[in-house]
């Protein structure tokens, strides 16, 4: 299994996808922090939350958790970013032919499939810790910007910051299965990417809008749940147990399909 | 080395590999070779453990290949076009299969000096033209230094000194004992390096045995042009007396159904009924003539395109 990991972070090296995904996810971290603390209102009610973005209350930016609250606010653009390389990591195996090397040189395709997710999700906690910095970086800049007072900030800060990028991590975790899932069934990024964006930025966002209650429980919805550590409409248990669930059925839906599929590619 | 015993899948309708029974030698370089869509790429892809047969079995390396964990160590394999990570360098797309199959890196600096590419090793491999590609991936199937090699097409993009280098190379991997299957469209690359070879058609096994074996079903005629192009017909009248068969060839000269020992006796023939000969020569069919004598002139897939239906029909039996 260490064989097949190493094999597939030495594949990640390439500077296309480092600077693509750590980009990205530094320049989310960095936008999340500079809106967010410019549409809350200190004083009222927190704003509507946009598709793939779900915005805290004033009390809770104020709060010694405020600092990482970005983390949670980007969660769903964050996961998509995750969903997206995890996708292209899957599906360029499948571009480029190389699933047919591999396959040749370890047949155990379980290994294959399990030392990517491993592989990847290594990667995926290196962008969270990367979200993480800058997140503490930016956000007292972005506060005093939008007018926050950053006072209560710093009260048992590696608590905070643990726990907020645990939760982060676990939910980009969902998410890049999903990715990989949908790169294994599909075999192609671009499909796999449209339908994972498509699905947050407009499925999931017309549902909540004409159901909320059912719009809840919605991948999007439950995972920035988790990644927020609960929220008012899901707990962080039901969160969890949840994505644990979406975990489960993607990478059944991953091995189900890759262990048995022909390779013709 | 390899056996397979009514290997068979369809894809639909479509028979890729029909009761296939094959017996290869271990060592020598194989040759693999019929029209397009003959199924040699299913034939490889079940060999190694990519594409599940229908029906029937088959061993590699003595081992089943419902089980290919038990020989993919000792088997290296390009299989169609090379397959590599563009962005990432030669080096690292080896390493990173190097790594997946637990072999140390100093076998990549090897395999790279093997293939004439240690000084590229560095270059990302977007910017390799095909035929430094196909380099690469020689390289790669050679990392677990191999037992089988199996190469689909292993000169295609390279350059005639890069063909005859590589054909080289697989003679000499041959030499040293490995068994080294190639499929190739190019019958005189099959002819020149190989020693053995497996004749496919829509499925069907044609032929498989000494490269010798086959070519003994090639034709041998003499041609002969007479000095005077004038005297063409009484020269073929002439010859026809002594009992050859004879035709035209060309605008001036003739073509006598005889073997290479006849040559002379014809030279002779020609000179005693007074033509002076311009030109004599022995043709033996290539192994290109005998290929398509047996597996036909169609286009394989233009034929496959025909329909499903025909091929078990018609084309099948006539492949039988």
């Amino acid at each position: 299994m260490i064989r097949v990991v190493r094999s597939e972070l030495l594949r990640l090296r390439r500077r296309s996808v480092l600077f693509g995904w750590f980009g990205l996810v530094v320049m989310f971290a960095v936008l999340i922090n500079f809106v967010m603390f410019n549409v809350v209102d200190e004083t009222g009610a927190p704003p509507a939350d946009g598709p793939g973005v779900s915005f805290p209350s004033a009390a809770a930016l104020l709060a010694p958790e405020g600092i990482v609250a970005g983390l949670g606010a980007a969660a769903s653009f964050l996961g998509v970013v995750t969903l997206a390389f995890w996708a292209l990591a899957s599906a360029s195996d499948y571009s480029t032919g190389l699933v047919r090397i591999i396959v040749a040189a370890e047949p155990r395709r379980w290994r294959l499939l399990l030392g990517k997710w491993i592989a990847l999700a290594i990667v995926t906690a290196a962008t969270c810790l990367a979200a993480l910095a800058v997140n503490v970086a930016v956000s007292p800049v972005a506060a005093q910007a939008g007018g926050f007072s950053p006072d209560a900030w710093g009260t048992d800060m590696p608590a905070v910051a643990l726990e907020a990028v645990g939760q982060l991590y676990l939910s980009l975790l969902v998410w890049g299965s999903i990715g990989l899932a949908l790169a294994t069934l599909t075999r192609s990024a671009g499909v796999a990417i449209g339908v994972g964006v498509g699905y947050v930025l407009l499925v999931e966002a017309v549902i909540s809008a004409v159901a909320s209650d059912i719009g809840d429980w919605l991948p999007g919805s439950i995972l920035t749940a988790l990644a927020q550590g609960g929220n008012d409409a899901v707990s962080f248990a039901a969160a969890s147990a949840s994505g644990g669930l979406y975990v489960a059925a993607a990478i059944g839906a991953a091995w189900f399909t890759f262990q048995r599929r022909d390779i013709t590619d | 080395m390899i056996t397979t015993e009514g290997l068979t899948r369809r894809f639909g309708p479509l028979t890729a590999i029909d009761q296939l029974d094959l017996d290869l030698p271990a060592g020598g370089v194989v040759g693999l070779v019929g029209p397009n869509g003959s199924g040699k790429s299913t034939l490889i892809r079940m060999l190694l453990g990519l594409v599940t047969p229908s029906e029937g079995s088959a061993t590699v390396l003595g081992e089943r290949i419902d089980d290919p964990t038990a020989y993919a160590g000792q088997v290296g394999a390009l299989i169609e076009n090379p397959a590599f990570v563009p962005g990432l360098s030669a080096r690292a797309n080896l390493a990173s299969l190097a790594a997946l199959r637990g072999l140390p890196r100093t076998r990549v600096e090897e395999v790279l000096e093997t293939v004439g590419l240690a000084g590229r090793g560095s270059e990302p491999v977007r910017r390799f033209s095909l035929g430094m590609k196909q380099r690469l991936g020689i390289a790669a199937a050679l990392l677990p230094d191999p037992a089988l090699l199996v190469l689909d097409e292993p000169t295609n993009g390279l350059d005639p000194a890069g063909i005859v280098e590589i054909r080289g190379l697989l003679q000499q991997l041959g030499a040293e004992g490995r068994t080294v299957v190639v499929s190739s469209h190019l019958m005189s690359e099959i002819e020149s390096i190989c020693s053995y070879v497996v004749v496919i058609r829509f499925g069907v096994l044609v032929f498989a045995g000494p490269i010798a074996e086959l070519m003994a079903h090639a034709t041998t005629s003499v041609e002969v042009a007479p000095e005077l192009g004038s005297d063409r017909q009484a020269l073929s009248d002439a010859l026809a007396h002594e009992g050859w068969q004879v035709t035209p060839h060309g605008e001036l000269a003739l073509r006598v159904d005889a073997g290479e020992d006849d040559a002379a006796s014809i030279n002779r023939h020609a000179a005693e009924a007074g033509f002076t000969l311009r030109a004599l020569s022995v043709h033996r069919d290539s192994l290109e003539t005998v290929f398509l004598a047996m597996t036909g002139r169609d286009d394989g897939e233009l034929a496959a395109a025909r329909g499903a239906a025909l091929l078990s029909d018609t084309d099948r039996e006539v492949a039988r």
